[in-house]
This record gives structure tokens, C-alpha cells and sequence, in this order.
């Protein structure tokens, strides 16, 4: 049985965000909406997020500080940036902070849908690391 | 004894003849001939020196006219410069409109789909015509950016219109006001709600409080204040103040800021040239622009205008 991805869609843009949740679960992808990076850290400290995807210019949090708290969290959810704004800088902060990809807006659901499923294999493979290391021999 | 003395009266052939040995008043004063015919007549006094004043005026004046169109040229860059620095804010503003867009049409195609297939729903037809009304309103949202943007920065003659003051303030706060936001900077507005309206040209002097509003927002950086306020201050003035409760300018620095190529910026974070090209553009408009700053406190830049041109 295929495995649903859970998706957090962390966008300040109220439309933008419900229709991407929308096209997400029209590709059975579990999406669901944070209007900031303060709610978008609640839901990630109560519940299994499997990928965020993350705005980049936000009123504060920063879309670079919600990482920066995810990673604080200790939350194993793979981070996709999806922003409009095209700053080197900020995407080699994101990136650095242990960010899985970047994208720039406005870029099709296809093409989403696959960063998210590439972003799922990723944390998949991570958490049988550490469970192989967890187990003794 | 050689002396000399220059008469500038421009548009008429004056010429200065300078003959060694001879006094002042001996020296003769050419008027209304050719040039040639005066270096002769010169030449034949056994002159040192020949100088025509006419062909030292035409060249003031070529020299004159060429710093003017070097000038227009500065202001132009410097227009598109200020523009730089918002950029990014711009792309990101534009980017998510053309997203929703995008989303839109996807969701319509989707829509479209389960049309083919079965009767018309018409909660699905209510959804269909949402997407489209949602299309129209974002193409608007990027029209208004990028119309904004020409507009600022088309090269334009400057031009008096009577101009409403606080709503050419307001529209470029409202640009700002987006980017400082971010940093969960304020901008607080204390409109003289009966100010004249104002013989200015427009374009230009929105330049200016551009300039003005981006150096206020760089200066606070984060969770700072800026106040942008209109007064009238005379029976044929007006002022506007930009204010910001950041870093502050020190002493000394205070006497450079409108110096061209003075920044304390990091390298690649501004040009230098931004208050100066400001003060000559107030300076073109008949105004008046000066600081004054707290270091840690405050720094207040106050604009003043003439209502009406005075005829020169």
C-alpha cells in the first residue's frame, strides 16, 4: 500500500497556500496549511510532518529563521523551500541549515510532487540509518 | 609690467590683448572685432597673450551643457539603482501573483476533467468561476507593480503639476513599507491633512523620498520605526520629514552624508550617490533638503518645498 506523504504547505499567502494544498491532494499528497513559521513550529512539535514546504520572505519568523527553529526542534521533516524570491544568499542560508532543495515560484505541481516524493525517499532512508544504529548487531 | 583684466560680456567679441611692458590702462581692449582680426592686430602690438573672452565663454558653455546631460545621466542611474535595491522585494511581488496564476490554471484543468465525465456540478461551477475571478485579480496585482515600476523609472524633462503631496508619500510607503515589514519595522504616518497641493514634478521628487525611505529603512534594520510626516511651514512652504529611530549618523559624518560616493555601507550595498543626487534634485525643484541625527537615537532628514515657483 502506497504511504501518503504528510505535507505542511507554510506560506504567508493565504490563496496561494489553500491551492496549493488543494493541488496536492488532487496527487494524493497529505497537505495541510500554517500561515507563518510560528504555527507552522506548533504543528511540527505535535505532529509526524514528513515535508515542509517552506516560503522564504515571511513577516517574522524569516523563512531562514523557521528553518533554523525546525532544525532547534530537532523535527526530521525534510525542508523545500518554494519562494519568489530569488535571493543567492538566502537559498545558500537555507541550504546550509540542512534545507533539502529550493525552488522558485512559480514552478508547476508536477514538479513539486516530485521534490516532495525525492524529499520523502530522503527521510525515509535517514530513519532506517538511524534505526540500524539504534539496533544491536 | 604685465597686467590684465577679463571682461565676460558674453555674446560680444571682447577681446583681452596683453603687451609686455605695458600698464593696465595702456592695454587695449578690442571690441566687436572678428577674432582673427584682433590676433592680428595683437600679434602686430607684439602681445604676449591672446585671449579671446568669446571663445572662453562658448567653451564654459560647452562644458556647462555637457555637465548638464552628465547630470540626467547620474540621476537616471541613480533612479535605477534605488530600484536595484528593492529588486528582490519587486521579483517576489510579481512571482507570487504569476504562482496563483499558475495554481489557478491547474485547478481549472483539473476542473475540467470531471466535466468531461459526468453533469455539471455547480459547486464546481461556482469553484470555476472563483479561478477565474482569482486569475483577473492577480494579472491586476502584477500590472500595478510592474506599471509602477515604468513609471518610476521613465527618463522625463522636469515638469511642475500641482502635485497632492501626502498621496506621492503614500505611494512610496506603501512600496517600502512591504520589504520593512519583514523585519517587523513600522512606518508611522502624520499627514497634514489640509497641505496644499504643490507645484513639484512629480517623478522627481518621488525619487527623492525613495532615496530617503530606503536609507531610513536600511538605517533601523530590524523592529525599528520610521515616521513620515507633512507640514506647512510658511505662507509659500511646505516640508516633509522622513525619520527613523535607528543607528543614527555620527558627528562627523554628518557634513559628508550628501557628499557623492560617501557610504558607510558595505561594499555593494549602495552607491554613494543617492543623497547627493537627492539634493541637487531638491535643489532643481526649488527646495531645501538637510539631516539631523542622535547616533543611536535618531536620524531626520526634513525636505522643503516651494508651494509655487517663484519666475526667475
Amino acid at each position: 500500500m502506497l504511504e501518503t506523504i504528510k505535507t505542511l504547505v507554510v506560506d504567508d499567502d493565504e490563496r496561494f497556500a489553500s491551492n496549493m494544498v488543494k493541488l496536492l491532494r488532487t496527487q494524493d499528497i497529505d497537505a495541510s496549511v500554517a500561515p507563518n513559521g510560528a504555527v507552522a513550529l506548533e504543528i511540527l512539535a505535535r505532529e509526524a510532518i514528513d515535508v515542509v514546504l517552506l516560503d522564504m520572505k515571511m513577516p517574522a519568523p524569516s523563512g531562514v529563521e523557521t528553518m533554523r527553529r525546525i532544525r532547534d526542534l530537532g523535527s526530521t521533516a525534510q525542508v523545500i523551500f518554494l519562494t519568489g524570491h530569488a535571493s543567492v544568499d538566502e537559498a545558500l542560508a537555507g541550504l546550509n541549515l540542512g534545507a533539502f532543495d529550493y525552488v522558485l515560484k512559480p514552478a508547476s505541481t508536477e514538479m513539486i510532487v516530485g521534490k516532495i516524493k525525492l524529499a520523502y525517499a530522503k527521510k525515509q532512508k535517514l530513519s532506517r540509518k538511524e534505526t540500524e544504529k539504534g539496533d544491536p548487531a | 609690467m604685465l597686467g590684465f583684466g577679463l571682461s565676460t560680456r558674453y555674446g560680444q567679441a571682447v577681446h583681452l590683448v596683453l603687451v609686455p611692458g605695458l600698464a593696465v590702462s595702456a592695454c587695449l581692449t578690442l571690441v566687436g572685432e572678428s577674432v582673427a582680426s584682433a590676433a592680428v592686430t595683437a600679434l602686430g602690438l607684439g602681445a604676449a597673450v591672446f585671449m579671446s573672452s568669446l571663445l572662453l565663454c562658448r567653451k564654459i558653455d560647452a562644458a556647462s551643457e555637457e555637465k548638464c546631460q552628465l547630470d540626467e545621466q547620474l540621476i537616471q542611474s541613480q533612479k535605477l539603482a534605488a530600484m536595484g535595491e528593492l529588486s528582490s522585494g519587486i521579483a517576489h511581488e510579481i512571482n507570487t501573483p504569476l504562482a496563483i496564476i499558475s495554481q489557478e490554471s491547474e485547478w481549472l484543468r483539473y476542473l475540467l476533467k470531471s466535466l468531461t465525465t459526468a453533469p455539471i456540478d455547480p459547486d464546481k461551477a461556482k469553484e470555476f468561476a472563483e479561478s477565474l475571478d482569482q486569475i483577473s485579480l492577480q494579472v491586476e496585482r502584477c500590472r500595478e507593480i510592474t506599471h509602477g515600476m515604468l513609471n518610476f523609472a521613465r527618463k522625463r524633462d522636469a515638469v511642475l503639476q500641482d502635485t497632492d503631496i501626502n498621496q506621492l508619500l503614500e505611494d512610496m510607503v506603501l512600496w517600502v513599507e512591504k520589504e520593512v515589514q519583514r523585519n517587523n519595522c513600522a512606518i508611522h504616518r502624520a499627514y497634514d491633512p489640509k497641505l496644499p497641493l504643490v507645484a513639484t514634478d512629480s517623478p522627481l521628487l518621488r525619487q527623492v523620498v525613495l532615496n530617503l525611505l530606503n536609507n531610513a529603512a536600511q538605517a533601523v534594520e530590524r523592529d525599528g520605526e520610521i515616521t513620515v510626516a507633512t507640514t506647512r511651514t510658511g505662507s509659500n512652504a511646505v516640508s516633509i520629514e522622513v525619520r527613523d529611530n535607528g543607528c543614527g549618523i555620527p558627528k562627523e559624518n554628518l557634513d559628508k552624508i550628501f557628499n557623492p560616493f560617501f557610504t558607510t555601507k558595505a561594499p555593494g550595498k549602495g552607491t554613494g550617490l543617492g543623497l547627493s543626487i537627492s539634493l541637487s534634485i531638491v535643489a532643481r525643484l526649488g527646495g531645501a533638503l538637510t539631516a539631523s541625527s542622535q547616533p543611536g537615537e535618531f536620524t531626520s532628514f526634513v525636505l522643503s518645498l516651494p508651494i509655487r515657483r517663484s519666475a526667475t
